[in-house]
């Protein structure tokens, strides 16, 4: 295992965000369908603000020199922030390989089962995360490249689709609409946690990084939202996926298809997130990181993932973007401001 | 070792679960029209099949809505039958009001058909002509581009026939009507929702 | 201790068990007391005339008068000899300098031997070569000599800055080879893992430069990819001795081995910095396309066939599904079958008599090609599939072996699993390639890790201007993933 001491974070960051917010889209229907655009465009802004606020404490401690599973700590401590951790990411796995092998199914091939889909994708992510963190943030460069080719292609194909409708531009939803697009707009936090976990050696992890980051993933959400609201409209609310349906809505004259490169895009994605996911597990588990750790992690993930295929209410647990931002919070902000609060203290005695 | 484990637990899944999806270029039956009509009074969907002859290749299911057609051509007509290339769906003037509800709502919820779809309205002549010559489906493209450009308020495609039905503070909204008295005219008919 | 010609000749016989081409031409040289002296050659290493003009004349003709054996050695070294290169040295060096095509020279109670620098084989002259041809440059290429190619190295760079240093490989074949970089630009530090990993090498025998460059890449990572650099242009191995790297001159070998070696140096070449900028940028950016297609198309062909027949544009799917219904077997067999004839096609072609060649192509194109479309064997939509990335894989020359390999795998990807294999397929590829290194190097490097000052030589070529206003070092790569 070669996961320690180069993790890149500018690189990481700049693509990883990007590149995930387009998984995250995939779940666009948690989105509450009765608010509009521009209530939507708010909360987006609301939440990224909350994500960029769930960096800081990881940004706070890092420049005090101090890391998540510092030496330091008593050994009970250090076990129990490896266990919230492991958890977390075991979490996050599932919450993005659900819903991906979930829409692949529906969408792309009806007649394949979920988890042969998942078994696959699984042992590609264990050679992936084999590797190392360093060589995924290397290969996220390709995919942000990718990234962006996608969506060039998804956005200028609906352009010749876009209407615009006075309705849309009102503020409808209330205050449930608005707090349930701001707690789904928050899942990019969990960006903060593989932070807090990974860049335990990093000396390059400065403010302006997720600033930028998350400031292009606004960006991105913005047009999605856009094109979802102009382009595609009333017809995406039909459907599950709605970032699937707007690129299966764009088309240049008789060349439509873009969707395969949404389908590429997405199984990048969450091959690149998953990966990560296991290395940080070893990580957090085994500063060294083993194949056997990795191997344990991958056979829970899909064992989970199976139980979520055939178990409704385990779906339901592993789908629920409440628990990942809570999760996301208590790993990437609450533990390492009380490690701020406790190096603080230990400085001053 | 681990990579030769690896490969063997990557490639079994392959093995087994590959190829279920197959549906060869040469056997797929790609749809590229889709017209409906009432015959002997039973509503029929006739699927036209792509091919280099001049006559069109059509199979005519009878059945109640788009969904059950689907269904019966994938069982007994056309097994390996795929909707992603959609490009005209031709609804004849008398069965609009019968079916455009049921198959909007059905079709809003399939992501294998092309929501950038022709729609349009005809008569027994237009339906006629399209049945007799490939190129008069080609023709009725056309003529549908161009009636958008003279009546933008006219919703051609699929997704915009969805969104203006779908929208409930509207009272109607506006198909093309295609008519094939000599050659193809269009005209525009108000649909109530 | 003082040599004695009979035991140096017993040892040396005892050595080469008696080889034909050790010869000695024992001398009586004139003087009043007797002293005899040796010269040992191998026959066909040593230039005879030069030997007879430079040493055994002048022997000969020297009146030596009362002189000991030992006087007689130094006034040899001293004032007789006319050779430029005479070396002293001991028995030990004896076979090294005699298997080099040195002469040397023994005197019966001297303490020392002197090699004289009389080589003399046949070889080859600087001559074009074929592999790396270029409009505009240099016509010179590597030959097999190594000090026929340091000279034409140094007088390309005309610097004390240039440095070579000897090593010797291959237990038997003691091979000599040349370490060569400019002492400003290359590392230490890899040069120190280039020194460990040549005296790391345990061959036997190494005959050509390739043998060791497996020995040079880095372990544990994918060799499907070479990460180490081959190149027949002088001019080309001057260049990259600029940016840093570390040439290794291999006798005996017409090609210089060039580490550390980057992805994007395969889509590089000598024409590029000659030509105009904007068609340079266009040459670069087709040769990316062409590595793509020669190793995308025939599978991404094979997924829409076999799975996404919609994705065809309607006038294609007809007339693909036209042409492979009248064909027997499955898309991905069909695609895989062409692949190969056409593999063997090539092999045929590359060792076949030239006379032979014209023949052979017209046996291909018509009965291979022509005639089984026309019998219904295969689809012509295959075969032109196949013969498009067949034909992309001859832009980028050096990336050929890895190119088929790839190919070969993702059409069985694409037959089994669709273009989603393709992208998980392309996925691993990625992550392997991302994982390789050259002497520490990221493989990948100015991609990934992304460097924008970089990028300036990488799908475009700036002008000179720019490029000369900083000039990028290969090791900058390892320090900015260090840091």
């Amino acid at each position: 295992m070669r996961t320690e001491v180069k993790f890149s974070s500018k690189r990481f960051l700049m693509t990883l965000t990007l590149c995930a917010c387009s998984v995250i889209l995939l779940q666009n229907g948690s989105l509450p369908q009765r608010s509009s655009f521009l209530c939507r465009l708010a909360a987006m802004a609301a939440g990224l603000l909350g994500c960029f606020l769930i960096f800081l404490p990881s940004i706070w401690l890092r420049k005090r020199g101090g890391d998540v599973f510092s030496q330091s700590l008593p050994r009970a401590a250090r076990y129990a922030a490896a266990a919230v951790y492991t958890a977390c990411f075991f979490y996050t796995a599932e919450y993005f390989l659900f819903p991906y092998t979930d829409m692949f199914c529906k969408k792309y091939y009806p007649d394949t089962s979920p988890c042969v889909i998942a078994l696959i994708l699984l042992i590609c992510c264990v050679y992936a995360a084999l590797r190392g963190a360093n060589v995924i943030t290397r290969f996220s460069v390709f995919l942000f490249a990718l990234a962006m080719l996608t969506n060039l292609l998804m956005f200028g194909g609906s352009l010749s689709s876009l209407r615009f409708y006075s309705s849309d531009l009102g503020i409808r939803g209330g205050f449930s609409g608005f707090s349930q697009s701001f707690l789904y707009f928050l899942t990019p936090s969990f960006t903060a946690v593989l932070f807090a976990c990974l860049s335990g050696y990093t000396r390059n992890f400065r403010l302006r990084q997720p600033v930028i980051a998350l400031a292009l993933t606004g960006v991105k959400y913005a047009l999605v939202l856009f094109f979802i609201a102009f382009a595609v409209g009333e017809y995406a609310l039909r459907q599950e996926y709605q970032t699937f349906v707007l690129s299966r809505v764009a088309h240049f004259g008789a060349y439509a298809g873009i969707e395969r490169f949404y389908m590429a895009l997405s199984t990048m994605s969450v091959f690149m997130i998953v990966s990560l996911l296991l290395c940080a597990m070893c990580r957090s588990v085994d500063r060294n990181g083993s194949r056997g750790f990795t191997a344990a992690f991958t056979a829970a993930i899909f064992g989970a993932h199976m139980l979520a295929v055939y178990r409704p209410e385990v779906r339901e647990f592993f789908t629920s973007p409440l628990l990942l931002v809570g999760l996301s919070v208590l790993t990437a902000a609450i533990i390492p401001s009380v490690m701020l609060i406790f190096t603080r203290r230990g400085h001053n005695v | 070792m681990s990579k030769k484990l690896l490969l063997i637990l990557l490639i079994m899944p392959l093995v087994f679960s590959g190829c279920k999806n197959s549906h060869r270029v040469e056997t797929a039956a790609v749809i590229e029209n889709v017209s409906v009509e009432r015959q002997n009074g039973q509503l029929c969907y006739t699927f036209y099949l792509l091919t280099e002859e001049e006559t069109p290749n059509a199979v005519s299911i009878p059945a109640d809505s788009f969904q059950e057609a689907q269904k019966l051509a994938r069982r007994s007509y056309i097994p390996n039958l795929t909707l992603a290339k959609l490009k005209l769906l031709l609804i004849h003037k008398d069965v609009v009001s019968e079916i455009l509800q049921t198959d909007i709502e059905y079709i809003s919820t399939q992501a294998s058909f092309s929501p950038v779809a022709y729609v349009a309205l005809c008569d027994d002549n237009a339906l006629r002509r399209v049945r007799q010559n490939t190129r008069a489906q080609t023709m009725i493209e056309r003529q549908l581009i161009l009636c958008k450009q003279q009546h933008p308020q006219v919703n051609i495609d699929y997704l915009s026939v969805f969104n203006s039905y779908a929208r409930k503070n509207e009272d109607g909204f506006y198909l093309p009507y295609i008519t094939a008295e000599g050659d193809l005219r269009v005209s525009e008919r108000k649909i109530e929702n | 201790m003082n040599y004695s010609i009979k035991e140096i000749k017993a040892r040396l016989q005892a050595q080469f068990s008696d080889s034909a081409d050790l010869t000695v031409r024992e001398l009586t040289l004139k003087s009043s007391g007797e002293v005899r002296a040796a010269v040992f050659t191998l026959e066909g290493m040593v230039d005879k005339e030069g030997l007879a003009q430079a040493a055994l004349n002048p022997l000969l003709a020297y009146d030596f008068g009362r002189q000991t054996a030992a006087q007689a050695y130094c006034t040899i070294r001293d004032s007789v000899l006319a050779a430029s290169d005479v070396t002293e040295i001991s028995e030990t060096e004896l076979t090294a300098f005699l298997t080099s095509g040195f002469a040397v020279l023994a005197v019966d109670g001297a303490p020392e031997l002197l090699a004289i620098g009389a080589q003399g084989y046949a070889f080859r002259g600087v001559s074009e070569p074929e592999s790396e041809v270029v409009q505009r440059g240099a016509r010179e290429g590597f030959t097999e000599p190594l000090r026929v190619n340091m000279s034409l190295i140094r007088r390309r760079l005309k610097s004390p800055d240039l440095v070579f240093e000897q090593m010797t490989v291959g237990k038997k074949s003691r091979t000599q080879l040349m370490l060569c970089y400019l002492q400003s630009a290359a590392s230490p530090l890899l040069l120190q893992k280039l020194r460990d990993r040549l005296r790391a090498c345990d061959l036997e025998t190494v005959l050509a430069a390739g043998y060791l460059a497996e020995y040079l890449e880095d372990p544990n990572t994918s060799r499907l990819f070479s990460g180490v650099g081959i190149s027949e242009r002088p001019d080309t191995v001057c260049g990259k001795l600029t940016e840093g790297r570390i040439a290794v001159i291999v006798d005996g070998t017409p090609a210089v081995l060039v580490v550390p070696h980057l992805f994007v140096e395969e889509f590089q070449g000598v024409d590029d910095y000659s030509n105009r900028t904007y068609y340079a940028t266009l040459i670069r950016l087709i040769k990316y396309l062409s590595f793509c297609v020669s190793v995308f198309l025939p599978a991404v062909y094979t997924a829409l066939a076999q799975f996404h027949p919609e994705y065809f544009p309607t006038w294609i799917l007809i007339k693909t599904s036209n042409s492979l219904s009248k064909t027997p077997l499955p898309v991905t067999l069909e695609v895989l079958l062409i692949t190969f004839v056409y593999e063997i096609m090539k092999e045929a072609g590359l060792r076949i008599p030239k006379s032979l060649g014209h023949a052979v192509s017209i046996v291909g194109a018509l009965v291979i090609g022509e005639s089984a479309v026309t019998a219904g064997i295969i689809s012509s939509s295959t075969l032109m599939v196949v013969a498009t990335a067949a034909i992309c894989s001859y832009v980028t020359s050096p990336l050929y072996p890895p190119v088929t390999m790839l190919r070969l795998v993702f059409i069985i990807i694409a037959g089994v699993l669709g273009l989603w294999g393709i992208v998980l397929a392309s996925a691993m590829v990625m992550i392997s390639l991302c994982a390789k290194t050259s002497l520490g190097v990221p493989y990948l490097s100015s991609l990934s890790p992304f460097s924008l000052r970089t990028m300036r030589d990488v799908f475009v070529r700036a002008g000179w201007k720019r490029l000369s206003r900083h000039t990028i070092k290969v090791q900058h790569f390892a320090e900015t993933e260090e840091r």
